[in-house]
């Protein structure tokens, strides 16, 4: 019997294979599609430096040459940018000033081979139809096989199944987001120009003038760069258009984006996300845990996703260590995790809330002396283990002053966001 | 040169981004459309870097931010 069956083998899931292969805890992956397979998510932020260099990943992301994510730059609709650099904010325990942009087939395939050069079993092509209960007490998962329906016990089951949420779904335990229901609509093109200079392979992003709408623009190679569309799903069903149609008509509504996308040809098919925002219940329970997407979801905009699956892999390593060397694998045992990342994601969570609830406000914060690099700590992902986070403090405050005087002049870009 | 100067300047070159635009110093800076939200803040975040005046929230009304000529006055306190 395996210590640990981990369902899914994205980088949540490799991630963990590759911290319990290292501890020398006996773990399997089973991963339903056949990787390289495609996903979005695209860009990262640089506090997942700490967690490749951890499981000795670093070199490979360095060895196959992604491209190098130096900054982020900001585009308001009235062709205005703004841009932050990396080096302005060092970090322990990380000494390069970049995070990188990745094609997902690529960098998902690459950590799931890491985790099992590491030792973890890995099986691809494997759908888990559930996870296992006796009683309340997950017991192992049942797979098919060629037709055929395997059981397969662990000490502990983790769901890393992604957007899927398989735990979430047989438990029914997803509570989905009361604000955030955004779409995105996205494509790879060539001939993009991106311009030159220092900010040319940062990420972009292009504000719309419709309520949390967005476009962002990452290199994905020399050649490739990824766009993609993002609003409240009610834009694109008011849209009544195609795909193409509803990318094209916003892709013109920022200048700065008409520019660099006058040229451009698009050389895949569009691709959709949606139902954006989750959270279950709980992310354990007595022999079970949820990592990354599995557990969590927050908007996209800080390029948060891939660094919440990383860490919270790191986070369930730590306790499915100990929970095995004590013989305890009640959800008790498990909960410490939970409200680690809990803590983490709800700082991403909150100063998300706050930069949709008034959009200036965000750049005047990262434009001032008093703000800028508390802010920058938030964007490079240093989250977790936070006791209190005073810049969204100071955010929230600026907001309710907003809300309080009646000529301010910023009353007008509040959005309806609930904010208490 | 004089605050004046400079926040024309900043105006002229980083909001209308036409430094040879002709810029009245009374010109209702929010009614004629230049001035935005984001303009604002830019223009808050200068003052703060140029003059080393921290604006504080409760001040970013239109009686202070409506003219460059509104915001020199509203300036001298500091």
């Amino acid at each position: 019997m395996d210590d640990v069956i981990i369902i899914g083998g994205g980088p949540a899931g490799s991630t963990l294979g590759s911290y319990l292969s290292m501890a020398g805890i006996k773990n399997i992956i089973f991963e339903s599609s056949i990787h390289p397979r495609p996903h979005v998510g695209e860009s990262m932020v640089t506090s997942t430096t700490r967690i490749f260099k951890e499981i000795g990943f670093l070199e490979v992301m360095e060895r196959e040459g992604f491209a190098r994510k130096f900054g982020a730059a900001w585009h308001a609709p009235n062709g205005r940018e703004f841009a932050i650099e990396f080096g302005e904010f060092p970090q322990p325990g990380i000494d390069q000033e970049y995070t990188y942009h990745v094609d997902r087939s690529k960098l998902d395939l690459l950590l799931l081979k890491h985790a099992e050069m590491l030792g973890t079993k890995v099986y691809q092509g494997i759908h888990v139809k559930q996870v296992l209960f006796d009683g309340s007490r997950a017991t192992g998962v049942r797979v098919n096989l060629n037709g055929k329906e395997i059981d397969l016990e662990a000490k502990l089951v983790v769901d890393a199944s992604g957007r899927n949420t398989l735990l979430g779904n047989q438990l029914k335990m997803k509570v989905k987001d009361p604000i955030f229901n955004q779409y995105a609509v996205h494509a790879w093109f060539e001939d993009l120009d991106r311009g030159s200079g220092r900010s040319a392979d940062f990420i972009h992003i292009y504000f719309l003038e419709i309520e949390r709408g967005w476009v962002w623009q990452i290199p994905i190679t020399d050649e490739i760069t990824s766009v993609g569309v993002v609003a409240d799903r009610n834009v694109i069903r008011e849209a009544q258009l195609d795909l193409e149609g509803y990318f094209n008509k916003y892709i013109v509504t920022n200048p700065g984006l008409a520019h660099a996308m006058r040229n451009a040809r698009r050389i895949n098919d569009f691709k959709t996300e949606g139902d954006y925002s989750y959270s279950l219940a709980k992310f354990v329970g007595d022999g079970f845990l949820c990592v990354g997407d599995a557990a969590r979801f927050v908007d996209p905009i800080f390029s948060s996703g891939v660094s919440v699956a990383l860490y919270s892999a790191k986070y369930a390593a730590e306790r499915i260590r100990l929970a095995l060397e004590q013989g305890d694998f009640s959800e008790a045992m498990l909960k410490p995790y939970e409200e680690r990342l809990r803590g983490g994601v709800g700082v991403w969570y909150e100063f998300i809330r706050l930069y949709y609830k008034l959009l200036p406000l965000f750049t005047h914060f990262i434009q001032s002396k008093q703000h800028r690099i508390e802010v920058l700590r938030l964007l490079q992902g240093e989250v977790y283990d936070r006791k209190d986070v005073p810049v969204l403090d100071a955010m929230r405050e600026y907001i309710r002053r907003v809300e309080q005087s009646d000529d301010h002049l910023l009353r007008e870009s509040l959005t309806s966001i609930p904010i208490d | 040169m004089d605050r004046k100067s400079h926040l024309t300047d900043f105006v002229k070159n980083e909001i209308m981004r036409n430094s040879n635009a002709n810029l009245d110093p009374d010109a209702d800076l929010l009614g004629a459309g230049i001035l935005d939200s984001l303009g604002i803040l830019q223009l808050v975040a200068f003052i703060e870097k140029a003059f080393n005046i921290s604006v504080p929230d409760e001040d970013v009304i239109y009686d202070n931010f409506m003219s460059v000529n509104t915001l020199v006055n509203y300036l001298q306190q500091f």
